[in-house]
């Protein structure tokens, strides 16, 4: 699929974690190529997921849906989504329908990537 | 002089029953021009004295009209065009969006509950949703026998209106 100038996406791994960063505008148009991000990152296995969000300028409810359409098979592995770094007006969409009561909406990166570390010694402690 | 008032109060109504048209644009039902689509959307809400965020919100609610009339009206037919007009009224601002798909009535959709939603991790559905929560008033016109023309007004006041 040609990637599309108007948004893009690089992946880190640290900590055993994907952490994806996102740029520009992710809507129907866009949405796909979240999504077959997301589903390279369970395919190998790591259910553990970070999206900043940083220079994300815009997103509409099929970018919303992406989120929707993997977080129950994420969190029965045990792992996460978690999101990060939302400039206000992205931050306005997931508010506006409720996300931030299924989803865990840090203000930076290292709030997300601590409770993803927190949670791993907590399951070693068991 | 009752007369006189009588005569203002009935202009002031008249005035805003009469929509102004301000501009047209017209793409392929193809999700690649969804960005021409808000860029229109946008400067107008803009040039309209909207603040930014709710240009914005106005821009999404048509983003997520139009997606709906790509992904389902059309069923990914490109040949399809959409429609969209601009309309300014005294205290108005209206998108109209006109497309030539199977007629499908966005309001026909009970908005969903979304503690509901989200425990039952369902998927779909929100576009129409945010329409009816970013704009104040929402028509739809099904298409007639005689012509393939579906209409769909989204309206938001105008700031200090």
């Amino acid at each position: 699929m040609p990637a599309s100038n108007k948004f893009g996406i690089t992946k880190k791994q640290a900590n055993g974690i994907d952490c994806f960063y996102l740029e520009g505008y992710l809507d129907a148009h866009t949405a796909p190529q979240l999504e077959s991000a997301f589903q390279e990152s369970i395919d190998a296995g790591n259910y553990k997921i970070l999206v900043n969000f940083r220079d994300l300028d815009y997103i509409s409810s099929a970018g919303l849906g992406v989120f929707m359409a993997f977080i129950e098979d994420i969190r029965n592995e045990n792992g996460d989504i978690k999101l990060t770094s939302m400039q206000d007006k992205v931050f306005s969409v997931f508010d506006l329908l409720g996300f931030p009561m299924l989803f865990d909406i840090e203000v930076n990166e290292i709030n997300a990537i601590e409770k993803f570390l927190s949670k791993n010694s907590n399951d070693l402690s068991k | 002089m009752k007369l006189m008032q009588l005569k203002n109060s009935y202009l002031k109504i008249a005035m805003t029953s009469v929509n102004k048209h301000i501009d047209n644009i017209c793409v392929k039902a193809n999700f690649s021009e969804l960005e021409k689509i808000r860029e229109f959307v946008f400067s107008y809400a803009e040039d309209y004295y909207f603040s930014e965020v709710d240009a914005q919100k106005i821009t999404l609610a048509v983003d997520e009209a139009c997606t709906n009339l790509m992904r389902y009206a059309h069923n990914c037919n490109f040949d399809f065009s959409i429609c969209i007009d601009i309309f300014i009224s005294d205290n108005e601002f209206v998108v109209q969006i006109i497309d030539e798909g199977e007629p499908f009535d966005p309001l026909s959709v009970e908005s969903p509950d979304m503690k509901k939603y989200f425990a039952e991790f369902r998927k779909g559905g929100l576009g129409i949703h945010i329409m009816r929560s970013v704009m104040d008033n929402i028509k739809y016109q099904p298409s007639q026998p005689t012509e393939r023309k579906n209409i769909l007004k989204l309206t938001k006041f105008l700031p200090n209106s």
